[in-house]
């Protein structure tokens, strides 16, 4: 009887208690009784929580009744349950298809899809493994609307553009990029397999970021562990090998001859070659110089988690050949990456990461006059590789840059290696129930080591690139910077009607370094294991004789705050503003204030659509705001010494002090405004899922370096024009998106998912003066062929527009012709102002580089344990100039010059060929190209071993695939590969023998256990 | 419950630690230009600068030739620097763009010695009056390319032109300019030396030298043969008796030099930048196209001598070997092989194209370091003499410089006098100084260039046009050259 009254009265005084604290346990699963490990449990308002088991379990300590609990996970409908007793929770979750909680990251924080009310695209993990990029750019192209990837080069490690939503200045159109909050410059260094997913910003909400946000905000996610996971291993690998997509045709030795032989008769020569018979097929130079080269990825992971931390770790090795060069142009890059987060004491949160990455990367010359491709293209037929001596042959009489492709690859010894440490470390603590306070540090530390050895060569008289005197070069610079941030958030939900979101913060970012290197000749006995700078004579440092300093130290100090409040989830709107300081600037405009605006309506949530069989959800949002740009070389506002003067006294280099660029202390920011209309919708029990976009982004106060008077002294050796203000440029355009997921049956589902994005870009001014800015070259002693002006896309191409071919010397002699040298057979050049002379005033607009419509769609189907995917993506619109073809006497030629004229009516779009003087070779129309192409990106197939197979083993997990990419590129463009563009806004599109991209067949395989 | 918010609160602000907004202001490492001259040795770094715009007159020593009957344009073909092929055959625009260069490097150079003179005043030290001797020379020197290549042009004296000005600043008369140009190079004659410590300084004679030129462009001849004249009596020059010596690379800065150009093969160029270039540009561009055999190096065939030029040379003057190389006659004797370029005459310009022997440093066509005998003694005697005859001031002291000069070349004396006297010293100039960047500016200031140059029309010629963008770049307010 004690005992049991006892036993009441203790249970009393439990209840008691407890009635403030109980103990919560309970099961998650899905829908059909599955359990779901890894669910986020949060007490509301709080940062207590608990994740769930293996076995989907969960426990939740120290509970007041009456406190609301939220699970939440990626993939599920977050749920909400108020916690009234003690008892055991089963809690059912229900798997979201309209992804509508999904989180996107905006900037300093994250909203779920539904609450966004700016531009963001997303691309996920799972797109980015079945893209199989070697780098990330890859993963991008066609798979988000408005984003547009040009490759500067296709060789291993080569460096990519990447444009939003246009170009919309002359100067770095690069978007900001953050990984985890760093900033990155070169994408070369991340790992495809650690990512996450990518955000992309492309609106006015980008704002956040102040300047640098202009050009748009890329934000890459590492993965991490996740609490309460047990360790997984998960293991890739992939290999193949590449290959050219194509060889440009070009003349056989015996087609090669003849046309060489008209040639010099029409010049006035004699025929150099007398016996065409002898001659056959020669050399096909092409096949020579491109090869199968091999690509091999390792990839491995750990993740893991327990109750109050996560942990991941992964190493990743990456080599790659070059399918022009082989060895000599290969890249290596080995990652790892480290990223430990913790909760501790209730209410703080750390994440923390570290990476450690090395590259080497070799490279040849490229896409330049004299380049490896140039020289493949060029060499004539009728030379074999190598002489009767077994000397690689010279290339005799065709001039000064072309020489023997496979001699100059086996010459060519350069390296880069790079070493990068990044880090990360984030501290954040909840506080008053609805606070946060954040502080995160993140920096990076590079080494970039080069060495470059130019061996004693000769390649014939008179080539530029002979050598008499070994020379080696070692140069070594250094990279460091830091950002940190610093905010506080206060976040509320009033009546769970209002929900209020308030973001005050500061960011300091700074960026040093230096650069050194030092040149050395007379290598002992011309060999590369000796080239070194400790045993070379006549040491110079490169930077004595460029008379300015090697450092650089440029910092960037911002306050922002940001306001967002939802009322019931319908109606959204947020507000941000930014003052952003930058040392580019002088003291009279250091500082700019960058507001913008956005709102949203969701309008399925209302009454007359809550209950629509169709629409399932629609969401039309807008925004507006001044993004800044500050991307200009250091220190334009004050005039500084740091030009070359340099002169020779007693026979000895004598440095002097001279002035560098011009100076100009009212330089200010670059503002951008833009305009975001959009739409997003899902329809058909959210089968069909639209995204619809309207913007127009108008940069005024471009910075520009203009040409200036030379009055100015700006001709002087390391001088040059000032940086002004003075220019505006608009991009107006539409982005259209959708994506349709279903399944035929239980055992096949397929998506299929297509983006269109269509771009106007016109330059409505630039700096007055002259009102042109000039870029790019073409031929030999040429006007530059590009500009950016004022009424025309920036970069577009200028020159002569043709109108056929002469046919007879009577329609020469009616016409207006450049010169009298113009007789029958060459081009005709239009006399568009009517006034009889062709000049300069008859050149116009013959093309332009900027795309007017680029597109992407992609298609993946899953049909029982098979997985197949397919991406394509197109450009339409675009023009490249071939320049790749170097017009001298005895160089080859492409063969639509079997086409040539030889006499009246043989053709009307080939000119004749002659070695004499002509006109011929001019800058015009005939060397424009339709760049629009169609290109099938990537097939992969794929089977993933059932569970069963591995039951009793510790492998969750194997899938073993086939994929393929870039293997068919519809285009009529005659070079390599349309894709090809240096990336600069002035003087892009202009092919000099681009290393294309290569064709690449892998088999691969997915391990997780 | 207090006391937590508050220690919540604190521990907040702890991480909201930030900056003063003097983290963005950063100085330069570099040496800002305003706040210079503080030093003898600041002065001399910014003269180094300015003697470095004389390395870029390649260009101009290039097309005096071109445009005159010496030389044909050359090169690989005829779009091989377009801009070249127009001024020799007279039909070139405002839009050239080799003329823009010139006038751009020019401009570079005149501000830099500007830049000294800006500042004269602001330190002392001993050496200062050979500092802005040396400094006013040059800019005289600029200016002087200037004129005589455009005409009357914008005008700037001791302040550099800045950005702004150039909206304001107008063509000025040459007679202004050379008024300065005299001036300059009268200061610049009393307060430098005959020797300076350094091989390619100024010199006391290079003033004079230049002023005498600068007189007899004026046809100001009792003022030119009188400097002139003291330069030949006073001055450590003379005429260097191994004439086939005289333009070789081991015998630079001889005793015949009065002002010679300094280049040398010790940095690397390339066309990116060919103002950068320590090396003689114009010697990699005149050189032998694609040669192989002894002595010589290749080249881009540019500026080669017509036969007119050749036949020019009078039988048994030594100085025809020297000037002119006849390839075809030197490949056959040496088993030398050559390519044929565009407008090939079969003759080099011997005087200034590659040779052998130097480092070849990358780009080895732009890294020649052969020096350009900018004013040699032969020419102050050529010129002091056409001065004396055709001011009618001395025939007899003409006649003794002018046989100076033809008894090194071993010609025998001549006797002329009055007009006949004058053409022997055209002609004597001619054979002289081929090669030189003289011909065309002897030809159109005595009145020649319309019977001797093809296609040259007098009343426009004689001058260059101002490029057309440089006028629209200075706000479309200065006219233009006649008839361009």
């Amino acid at each position: 009887m004690r005992h049991t009254l006892f036993k009441i009265l203790a249970l009393f005084f439990v209840a008691y208690t407890s009635a403030q604290n109980i103990d919560i346990s309970g099961i998650i699963q899905d829908e059909s009784g599955i359990p779901i490990p890894g669910v986020n449990i949060l007490v509301k308002n709080t940062t207590k929580g608990s994740v769930s088991d293996f076995d989907g379990n969960f426990t939740v300590t120290n509970l007041q009744v009456g406190s609301t609990l939220t699970f939440s996970f990626i993939g599920y409908i977050t749920k909400e349950l108020v916690v009234t007793n003690a008892d055991y929770l089963t809690v059912t979750m229900q798997e979201d298809i309209a992804k509508l909680d999904e989180v996107v990251v905006i900037g300093y924080g994250s909203q779920t899809k539904k609450e966004v009310t700016g531009a963001v695209s997303i691309v996920s993990s799972k797109t980015i493994e079945a893209l199989k990029p070697t780098r990330i750019e890859q993963a991008l192209q066609g798979q988000v609307a408005g984003v547009n990837i040009t490759t500067q080069s296709g060789s291993p490690g080569g460096a990519t553009t990447i444009s939003i939503r246009g170009v919309s200045t002359n100067g770095d159109s690069r978007p900001l990029i953050l990984v985890d909050g760093n900033v990155i410059e070169d994408l070369s260094v991340l790992n495809p397999s650690d990512i996450e997913n990518i955000n992309i910003l492309k609106d006015a909400t980008a704002g956040i970021y102040g300047v640098r946000a202009a050009n748009g905000v890329v934000l890459i996610t590492t993965k991490t562990g996740r609490k309460e996971m047990p360790l997984t291993i998960e293991y890739n690998t992939y290999g193949g090998f590449q290959q050219t997509t194509r060889e440009i045709p070009v003349l056989n030795a015996t087609e090669y001859a003849i046309l060489v032989n008209e040639a010099f008769a029409a010049g006035g020569s004699t025929p150099p070659f007398t016996d065409l018979s002898i001659l056959g097929k020669g050399t096909d130079w092409q096949d020579k110089v491109f090869q199968n080269a091999p690509v091999f990825n390792h990839n491995i992971a750990f993740k893991g988690g327990g109750k109050k931390s996560s942990y991941s770790y992964s190493a990743s090795f990456l080599t790659q050949d070059g399918i022009v060069g082989g060895s000599k142009s290969n890249f290596n890059r080995f990652t790892n990456n480290l990223s430990y987060n913790l909760d501790f004491l209730d209410h703080f949160k750390l994440t923390s990461g570290l990476t450690l990455m090395r590259t080497q990367k070799r490279n040849l010359s490229e896409n330049a006059l004299g380049s490896v491709l140039f020289n493949a293209l060029n060499m004539a037929p009728t030379f074999p590789v190598r002489d009767e001596n077994g000397q690689y042959t010279i290339a005799e009489g065709l001039g000064n840059e072309v020489i023997n492709p496979l001699a100059q690859t086996d010459d060519t010894f350069n390296r880069s290696k790079v070493m990068r440490l990044s880090g990360n470390a984030g501290l954040s603590y909840n506080f008053l129930d609805h606070f946060t306070a954040q502080a995160n540090i993140q920096f990076n530390y590079s080494e970039v080591r080069s060495k470059v050895f130019s061996p004693i060569v000769n390649y014939g008289s008179g080539k530029v690139f002979n050598k008499d005197r070994s020379e080696v070069f070692e140069g070594l610079d250094y990279f460091r910077d830091y950002t940190f941030d610093a905010f506080i958030k206060y976040e509320n939900k009033i009546n769970d009607i209002h929900n209020i979101n308030v973001l005050l913060g500061t960011s300091v970012f700074k960026t040093t370094g230096e650069f050194t290197g030092a040149k050395g000749f007379d290598i002992k006995d011309n060999k590369l294991i000796n080239a070194s700078i400790a045993e070379a004579n006549d040491v110079e440092n490169i930077n004595r004789a460029l008379g300015r300093n090697p450092t650089f130290d440029s910092r960037l100090l911002s306050y922002f705050a940001r306001a967002q409040y939802d009322y019931k989830g319908k109606y959204l709107i947020s507000g941000v503003i930014r003052r952003d300081g930058s040392t580019k600037f002088g003291p009279a405009n250091k500082f700019g204030y960058f507001p913008s605006g956005s709102i949203g309506w969701v309008a399925s949530d209302e009454s007359f659509l809550e209950n629509s069989a169709m629409i399932d959800f629609l969401k039309l949002r807008a925004s507006y705001g001044v993004l800044g740009n500050d991307r200009i070389p250091d220190f334009r506002f004050v005039s500084l010494l740091n030009g070359e003067g340099t002169y020779i006294f007693n026979d000895q280099l004598s440095f002097g002090s001279a002035a560098g660029a011009v100076a100009n202390p009212e330089i200010r920011w670059e503002k951008q405004k833009t305009l975001d209309i959009g739409l997003d919708m899902r329809f058909l029990k959210n089968k069909i899922d639209v995204t619809v976009d309207y913007f127009k982004k108008r940069t005024e106060d471009l910075l520009v370096i203009p040409q200036v008077s030379a009055i100015l002294g700006i001709g002087a050796p390391g001088s040059g024009p000032p940086v002004v203000n003075a220019g505006v440029v608009e991009n107006e355009g539409f982005e259209f998106a959708i994506g349709y997921s279903g399944a035929i049956n239980d055992n096949l589902k397929f998506s299929v998912k297509y983006n269109l994005t269509a771009i106007d870009n016109e330059v409505l001014s630039v700096s007055s003066d002259g009102g042109f800015l000039p870029g790019g070259s073409f031929g030999v002693g040429q006007d530059p062929p590009s500009r950016m002006e004022a009424g025309f896309p920036i970069g577009y191409f200028r020159g002569f527009k043709t109108n056929g071919i002469y046919q007879n010397q009577a329609q020469v002699d009616a016409s207006a012709t450049i010169n009298d040298r113009v007789q029958a057979g060459d081009l005709i050049f239009e006399d568009v102002n009517n006034d009889g002379i062709i000049d300069e005033e008859d050149k116009v607009q013959i093309g332009s580089p900027i795309p007017e419509a680029t597109m992407g769609i992609n298609l993946s189907l899953d049909y029982k344990n098979f997985d197949f995917s397919a991406y394509a993506f197109a450009s339409v619109g675009n023009e490249i100039v071939r320049n790749y073809e170097r017009n001298q006497d005895l160089t080859n030629k492409s063969i639509y010059f079997l086409d040539r004229w030889t006499g009246q009516g043989t053709s009307n779009s080939s000119p004749r060929v002659t070695t004499g003087a002509n006109s011929n070779n001019l800058f015009s129309d005939f060397y424009v190209e339709d760049g629009s192409f169609v290109r099938l990106q990537n097939v992969q197939l794929g089977y993933t071993f059932s569970k069963d197979a591995f039951k009793n083993s510790k492998i969750s997990k194997l899938r073993l695939y086939a994929s393929a990419s870039n293997i068919l590129t519809l285009t009529k463009y005659r070079g390599y590969d349309p894709t090809a563009s240096s990336g600069a806004p002035i003087g892009g599109g202009i092919d000099q023998g681009f290393y294309p991209n290569p064709q690449t067949f892998l088999l691969g395989a997915n391990l997780k256990f | 419950m207090k006391n937590l918010k508050l220690k919540n609160i604190a521990i907040a602000l702890l991480l909201f630690v930030s900056c003063s907004d003097d983290f963005v202001n950063v100085d330069s490492q570099d040496q800002n230009s305003e706040d210079f001259f503080n030093s003898e040795q600041d002065y001399q770094k910014a003269l180094i600068a300015a003697y470095d715009g004389l390395q870029s007159t390649y260009l101009n020593v290039m097309l005096g030739e071109i445009a005159s009957d010496n030389t044909l344009s050359g090169g690989e073909s005829a779009t091989d620097v377009i801009g070249f092929q127009e001024i020799d055959d007279m039909i070139h625009t405002p839009n050239n763009a080799n003329l823009r260069d010139l006038w751009s490097w020019m401009y570079g150079a005149v501000n830099r010695a500007n830049f000294i003179l800006e500042f004269q005043d602001k330190t002392d030290f001993s050496n200062k009056n050979n500092v802005i001797g040396q400094a006013k020379f040059l800019r005289a020197y600029y200016y002087f390319e200037l004129v005589k290549w455009f005409g009357d042009v914008p005008f700037a004296v001791d302040k550099r032109i800045q950005f702004g000005d150039q909206f304001s600043i107008d063509r000025t008369p040459k007679a202004e300019i050379y008024a300065q140009m005299e001036e300059d190079l009268l200061f610049a004659a009393e307060n430098l030396p005959y020797v300076q410590s350094e091989k390619g300084r100024v010199t006391k004679g290079a003033a004079q030298a230049l002023l005498g030129k600068v007189y007899l462009f004026q046809d100001k001849f009792s003022e030119a043969a009188s400097v002139l004249e003291d330069v030949i009596n006073n001055g450590p020059y003379d005429l260097l008796t191994d004439y086939s010596t005289m333009f070789e690379n081991d015998n630079e800065n001889n005793i015949e030099s009065v002002f010679e150009v300094q280049y040398s093969d010790l940095e690397g160029a390339g066309f990116g930048c060919l103002q950068c270039s320590e090396g003689n540009v114009a010697v990699g561009f005149n050189g032998i196209r694609n040669y192989t055999g002894p002595i010589f190096d290749s080249g881009f065939s540019f500026n080669v001598p017509t036969q007119e030029v050749v036949d020019e040379f009078e039988d048994g003057d030594v100085r025809k070997d020297v000037a002119i190389l006849d390839i075809e006659a030197w490949a056959s004797a040496n088993s030398a092989t050559f390519g044929v370029g565009f407008e090939h005459t079969g003759y080099f310009n011997r005087k200034y194209i590659a040779r052998k022997g130097d480092l070849n440093t990358g780009d080895a066509n732009l890294t020649n370091p052969n020096n350009y005998r900018a004013i040699r003694f032969a020419d102050v005697l050529l010129m002091a003499s056409e001065a004396l005859n055709r001011g009618a001031i001395s025939d007899t002291r003409a006649l003794t410089y002018l046989n100076r000069v033809r008894s090194r070349a071993t010609l025998p004396s001549v006797s002329f006098t009055g007009s006949n006297l004058t053409n022997a010293i055209y002609h004597e100039r001619r054979v002289e100084l081929v090669g030189e960047g003289h011909r065309f500016f002897d030809l159109v200031r005595t009145g020649r260039a319309a019977q001797e140059i093809d296609g040259f029309v007098s009343g426009k010629h004689e001058v260059f046009p101002i490029p057309l963008i440089e006028i629209q770049l200075s706000g479309n307010r200065w006219a233009q050259n006649p008839g361009y």
